[in-house]
């Protein structure tokens, strides 16, 4: 199911929690809302659900208008943080519940859940009551709750955050064939960047209520829409030079070092301007000619094949990855080079990027 | 005198208290001994002692029987002040035998099996109403819990009232749906309905409380995700409310058995001063041993049916318990 958002606004007060949200998630899409704490995703997720109203703005699945729709009658099956599993229920009770409510006759509906049991591999647990189980199995539990009554979008609000490391890593695998094995398109609710990229199809950036960027992983980390986005995604984070464009040269706030830069030709004289460089996208060159400044080292960290080493430009300090074999020691000097990809321009103030 | 030694030798008494766990250290026993000599006397002394003269049978004293009863009363040892003591198993057989007893326990069951379920559904109802978001909702927790602060005495002169044959709100009510009026409190076969209402009343502020507390501790989510999946009201209420509250009214239900078995004090003011009247159908468990006690001085009697009263209770109370987990398994 396609669902499209128009001007989606909630306000607690005079508080805005969503902020004028337009979007479209492709039908069989697996997507990610990804943000900070507090920056309106549950939100976004319980307007979808139909929980909580909304203030201003539509929500439509596929052509329908279901913005005053209550939420039993959306079809949203809803995976809650601590699940809800209902404690003194069997997990098949627990399964089976939404279909007893919609009446169906015992039998059918106890296939049905065995059914959706086996799907996310809980079969062995149908007569456990929830506290008997671990967090990944009522996770499981939760999710086939959710599916049992074929809804037509899926949501999760932060489904992984309860689980242990290595368990997130196997559960966001599990999600990821769930979704692929049954097709529905499906809303879920991370602040995790890692988590977000590595399984959906699509990605939501929100910060303070509003949309920062919708694009697949890659692009959003490739190509970010602006300084918030380059800075929420990757690992280790982006690195930042602050400075100010002059004549077509990117030089650092206090003078201490300069060099050109294209893209700072493109920005009014004098516009204060952040260069966002990712580790892995500064790289040693041979000769000064190839180089887009020449820095000095200042430490370096063993990290295998590579090293991970700071750079001195100026008086400020950037990561990249330096292959070990080059030798390079403290207070070297370093032709530094910068690949096409992964450096960014952006205004200093409101964080647009400069293209 | 552990403890003024160490006094002697440590200027910070405190210190030395976390400094070594192991020893017993009696100072925190200093502080409750007030407490403790308290619930000994008031408490733990008196059930002792109602046990010991339930096997008093009889006395014989120098200075008559009478008086040999009243020393044993106020003495703790009448055989130092010259008492000869019979001990037994008299006294309960008196009791077990006495028709009295029986119809006190006969009504006393009555109340405990109408008031405990009745007020239990009741305050459920109410609680779960109470807990809802509606407006006025402290006005209405207000209301409710009233009786709670009220005096009794207060209490019962009104509900005389209410149960008035002549212009009695319950009698006008009953005659407002073509029922004949009923004289509650004079016919005597009315008195222990009359009782059982007025307990119900009674019961019910204490029981919605706990039962709101529960309430309050179940976890809104449930509700939300019985409400997606397009769970309504009456199914929500018996599908998630209780089974989640069952914990909290299996608590209260034997909380309020043990206390209608002990009911006394609220029959007072309904019929004030001609309560507990050998033969009457208001006469209850209470009632009778307290009319044993002062009525007919016959304190081994009494104390006879006081514990036959608390094992009653006991194994009551038991049953309760193993029932209740038979059906929460
Ligand atoms: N009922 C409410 N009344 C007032 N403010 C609210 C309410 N619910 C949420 N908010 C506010 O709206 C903002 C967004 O909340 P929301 O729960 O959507 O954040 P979130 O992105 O899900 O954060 P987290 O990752 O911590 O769950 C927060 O600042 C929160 O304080
Ligand atoms: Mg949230």
């Amino acid at each position: 199911m396609k669902i499209k958002i128009e001007h989606l606004t909630k306000r607690f007060g005079n508080f805005t929690a969503v902020d004028d949200f337009s979007t479209t998630f492709e039908d069989g899409e697996l997507i990610a809302l990804l943000g900070p704490s507090g920056c309106g995703k549950s939100t976004m997720l319980n307007m979808l659900s139909g929980i909580l109203p909304v203030t201003e703005g539509k929500i439509y699945f596929d052509d329908d208008d279901v913005t005053d729709v209550s939420p039993d009658k959306r079809g949203v099956g809803l995976v809650f943080q601590n699940y809800a599993l209902y404690p003194h229920m069997t997990v098949l009770q627990n399964i089976c519940f939404p279909l007893e409510i919609q009446k169906m006759p015992k039998e059918e509906r106890i296939a049905k859940a065995k059914e959706m049991a086996k799907l996310v591999h809980v079969d062995e647990f149908l007569d456990r009551k929830p506290g008997q189980l671990s967090g990944g199995q009522q996770q499981r539990v939760a999710i086939a709750r959710a599916l049992v009554k074929k809804p037509r979008l899926l949501l999760l609000d932060e489904p992984l955050s309860n689980l242990d490391a290595r368990l997130r890593l196997e559960m966001r695998e599990e999600i990821r064939r769930i979704q692929q094995e049954t097709g529905i398109t499906t809303v879920f609710v991370t602040h995790d960047q890692e988590e977000a990229m590595s399984i959906s199809d699509h990605i939501v950036l929100m910060k303070l209520g509003v949309k920062q960027q919708y694009a697949e992983p890659q692009e959003l980390y490739n190509d970010p829409a602006n300084n918030f986005v380059a800075d929420f995604l990757g690992n280790p984070p982006i690195n930042k030079i602050f400075g100010v464009a002059k004549g077509g040269n990117f030089e650092l706030e206090d003078g201490s070092a300069s060099f050109p830069f294209e893209l700072c030709s493109k920005v009014a004289e004098g516009t204060k301007v952040t260069l966002g460089i990712r580790a892995e996208s500064a790289y040693p060159v041979a000769t000064a000619e190839e180089a887009a400044f020449v820095g000095e080292v200042s430490s370096t960290y063993a990290m295998g094949k590579e090293e991970l080493g700071y750079i001195k430009i100026g008086n400020q300090e950037f990561r990249a990855y330096i292959a070990s074999e080059l030798g390079y020691k403290k207070g070297d000097a370093i032709n530094v080079g910068f690949k096409d990809r992964g450096v960014f321009l952006f205004v200093t103030e409101t964080g647009e990027r400069v293209r | 005198m552990a403890l003024f030694k160490k006094k002697a030798t440590n200027t910070n008494a405190e210190v030395d208290t976390f400094k070594s766990p192991n020893k017993l250290n009696i100072e925190p026993f200093l502080y409750l001994l007030p407490f403790i000599i308290g619930i000994l006397i008031f408490t733990i002394y008196p059930i002792f002692n109602v046990l010991r003269y339930s096997f008093i049978e009889g006395l014989g004293h120098p200075l008559g029987k009478q008086l040999a009863e009243r020393c044993t009363f106020i003495l703790t040892d009448a055989s130092a002040k010259g008492c000869d003591l019979t001990w037994g198993l008299g006294n309960f057989e008196y009791v077990l035998k006495d028709k009295y007893f029986w119809s006190a326990l006969k009504n006393t069951f009555q109340y405990v099996l109408c008031v405990v379920p009745v007020s239990t559904c009741l305050a459920i109802i109410f609680a779960v109403l109470l807990n809802q978001k509606i407006k006025l909702r402290g006005l209405f927790q207000t209301v409710f819990f009233l009786p709670m602060v009220t005096s009794s005495i207060a209490v019962g002169i009104c509900w005389k009232y209410l149960f008035n044959y002549n212009y009695g709100f319950i009698n006008y009510l009953l005659n407002t749906f073509g029922i004949a009026s009923v004289d509650w409190l004079g016919q005597a076969s009315m008195n222990i309905w009359a009782v059982i209402i007025y307990g119900i009343w009674d019961i019910m502020p204490m029981t919605i409380i706990l039962l709101l507390s529960g309430l309050q501790n179940i976890d809104e989510m449930y509700y939300t995700a019985a409400k997606v999946d397009g769970a309504k009201t009456l199914r929500i209420f018996f599908r998630i409310t209780v089974p989640l509250l069952a914990p909290t009214i299996g608590l209260v239900m034997i909380l309020n058995t043990i206390s209608c078995f002990k009911v006394y004090s609220s029959i007072f003011p309904l019929f004030n001063g001609s309560a507990g009247i050998t033969g009457k159908n208001l006469y209850t468990a209470v009632f009778y041993i307290y009319n044993q006690f002062f009525i007919n001085s016959k304190y081994g009697r009494a104390a006879a049916a006081a514990v036959l009263l608390f094992f009653i209770i006991f194994a009551f109370t038991m049953f309760q318990k193993w029932f209740q987990n038979k059906v929460s398994n």
